[in-house]
């Protein structure tokens, strides 16, 4: 187990923080998440990375209060997540799933004004807030010039980029995202992440998000939670939490872990189990 | 489309009437121009022949048109003043047809674009989600068992259609619903309900019955008059406008339930009131005018391909395209084979048959909303 707990900036109470939470899908009776305790540092990119099924998506629900627990908490700033009215809890906490669809001949504009619909009463017109909520997602996330292309017009980098523009426009405080990256091409990946860094560094926008990548994910974020097996395996920064004994453990492989100029960088050498 | 290119947003105010665009006033226009020449036939042809502009000036007569007793007999029932008979005609036979086959076409379009949202499926319809078969049998069990009754008969149809969608929402719960789920019960429902209309078919021992509730179940709108009207109207605008305010709620709805939820939307709770809304809307039709097959199916869909998927502008353009369908096809109905009439769900299935195949044969990924 590592515990890293010095970083460079102090951090915040978690803002969102799981207690014991044990997580399971109505149809199947074994827990994909199996008592995970763990605050989410306010202003800090926390990354979730671990195998595949090892509930790294699951947790990422049951944060977003979209699976009931089993047992155990989800708290934001405190307050139980079931507390919270479904407007009001969206206004504090976005989610982008991993696979959205949206209907064919939405704009890109139109997708992102839904990202304003918690902030909007029942019968309230777009009002000037919106307006610039929108217009400042678009232009952080860099498709300005795209807003009038229908989603389907678009590649699928620029397509992901439309939906996180849709999730700025949110407008939270605490962002969770679920595999931004996956499937895109490299130059749409670092868009992503570089959005996700210019949150942190202008907003202090919280984020967790869920990366395939383990370089990525320890480039980018400020502390790494690696699960396997429905547990949190170790947590912390992570030039601390990746070592080659954590790898050989959870993820099965052997490799060597080297201090890179932009973090650690992984050489794999073969399966563990060999 | 993708070549459209409009200037920079502005302000807020800019963007409250943006919503209204070019298609979405074509198609009102030509709604509109087609009413206007439906309604010219159904006004001046028929037993009794008025000419098309005589038709017109009748119904700017300001001696009915201004008279509060002839108001008070149309919309809160009652005896009519004395008219002439061009006057009667028009006024208290063709016209109430004309106004039925309006709010009817109005509430099946906006059901079927409700419940297309809803359900996230191009082919839903209230006929699909079981509301229409629901609203059958109830109509069969008043004539065939409970007689007395007949005169409630568009209650039971009401009722009919809100218990089967029930049914079909209790069958699709399981701690949640899903738009798959929705369907295949509403398949179930339906084909139930089917199966025991058919059955008490074979006991009703009068053919002249057999024959009218057979024109109810495939939608009829012979013999309709004021009395329907006034039936519809409240209804109608109730649910119409209820619909038109979830408008954003539905729009966030077709992002699929995932995205709905993690925007702040009570995704159970919004399903729930709008199918409520959806039903309230079809079975009023369904009392009217009997099972009028494809309007609720194929209105949503002639609209949502001009307009596009904003049901702001989606639900408007159902309000202006479904009474047109529903007009032009009943003028077909009672005028093509004239004396005789045929029910006007024969000619609204006559059509919207090959435009579905047609649609099926031109996109080959149609069904869903991806």
């Amino acid at each position: 187990m590592t515990d890293g707990r010095g970083t460079d900036r102090p951090a915040g109470d978690g803002v969102l923080a799981a207690e014991d939470l044990v997580l399971r899908y109505p149809e199947s009776d074994a827990p994909v998440i199996d008592g995970a305790t763990h605050a989410f540092p306010e202003g800090r990119v926390t990354a979730l990375v671990g195998p595949n099924g090892s509930g790294k998506s699951t947790l990422l629900r049951g944060l977003a209060g979209r699976l009931a627990p089993r047992a155990g908490t989800v708290t934001l700033r405190g307050r139980p997540l079931d507390d919270y009215g479904d407007r009001e809890r969206a206004r504090e906490l976005a989610r982008l799933p991993q696979e959205p669809t949206a209907p064919d001949g939405i704009t890109v504009e139109e997708l992102a004004y839904h990202g304003r619909y918690p902030h909007r009463g029942f019968l309230d017109t777009v009002d000037d807030a919106d307006v610039a909520a929108v217009d400042r997602a678009l232009r952080l996330v860099g498709i300005d010039r795209l807003r009038d292309r229908p989603l389907a017009d678009l590649s699928g980098g620029q397509r992901r980029l439309a939906w996180v523009a849709m999730v700025l426009a949110q407008d939270a405080d605490v962002l969770l995202l679920d595999e931004p990256t996956t499937f895109l091409d490299l130059r749409h990946q670092l868009a992503v992440m570089d959005v996700v860094r210019t949150l942190r560094e202008d907003d202090e926008t919280t984020v967790v998000l869920v990366l395939h990548d383990i370089e990525q994910a320890a480039r980018y974020a400020d502390e790494m939670v690696v699960l396997g097996d429905g547990q949190i395996h170790a947590h912390g920064v992570p030039r601390e939490v990746l070592m080659p004994e954590l790898l050989a453990d959870v993820f099965g492989v052997e490799a060597s872990v080297e201090r890179g100029r932009f973090g650690p960088r992984l050489t794999m050498i073969g399966s563990a189990d060999r | 489309m993708a070549g459209e290119v409009r200037e920079k947003t502005g302000t807020a105010a800019d963007r409250r009437l943006g919503w209204v665009n070019r298609q979405l006033v074509a198609v009102a226009v030509g709604s509109v121009a087609i009413v206007v020449v439906a309604a010219t036939l159904q006004l001046s042809f028929g037993a009794y022949p008025v000419s098309p502009l005589g038709a017109w000036r009748v119904l700017a007569d300001a001696e009915v048109l201004l008279s509060a007793a002839a108001w008070r007999a149309f919309l809160l029932g009652g005896r009519v003043p004395d008219y002439g008979t061009a006057t009667l005609v028009v006024w208290t036979i063709r016209l109430p047809r004309v106004l039925v086959a309006l709010l009817v076409g109005a509430n099946l379009a906006v059901s079927g674009a409700v419940l297309q949202a809803i359900t996230r499926n191009e082919l839903a319809s209230p006929f699909v989600l079981g509301v229409s078969s629901g609203a059958g049998l109830a109509v069969l069990l008043t004539v065939v068992v409970f007689t007395g009754l007949l005169p409630l008969l568009p209650l039971f149809a009401a009722v009919g259609g809100g218990i089967a969608f029930l049914l079909v929402y209790a069958i699709a719960w399981q701690g949640g619903t899903n738009p798959v789920r929705l369907v295949l019960a509403g398949v179930i429902v339906s084909s139930v309900f089917g199966s025991v209309q058919t059955g008490l078919f074979l006991l009703i021992e009068d053919i002249g019955l057999v024959q009218s509730v057979v024109a109810w179940t495939t939608g009829s709108l012979v013999g309709t008059d004021w009395a329907q009207v006034r039936m519809l109207l409240p209804w109608s605008v109730a649910a119409v406008g209820a619909s038109l305010l979830g408008a954003r709620e539905l729009n966030v709805l077709t992002l699929g339930e995932e995205t709905a939820a993690s925007l702040g939307l009570s995704v159970e709770r919004v399903r729930f009131l709008l199918s409520g809304v959806a039903v309230l809307a079809a079975a009023t039709s369904v009392a009217a005018a009997g099972i009028v097959g494809f309007v609720g199916l194929v209105v949503p869909h002639i609209v949502r391909r001009s307009v596009g998927t904003d049901h702001k502008r989606l639900l408007v353009g159902c309000v202006f395209a479904g009474p047109a369908l529903m007009l032009a096809a009943d003028a077909g109905a009672r005028l093509a084979l004239s004396p005789a009439q045929i029910p006007v769900g024969i000619v609204t299935g006559l059509l919207g048959g090959p435009y579905f195949l047609y649609l099926m044969r031109k996109h080959g990924d149609f069904g869903g909303f991806r």
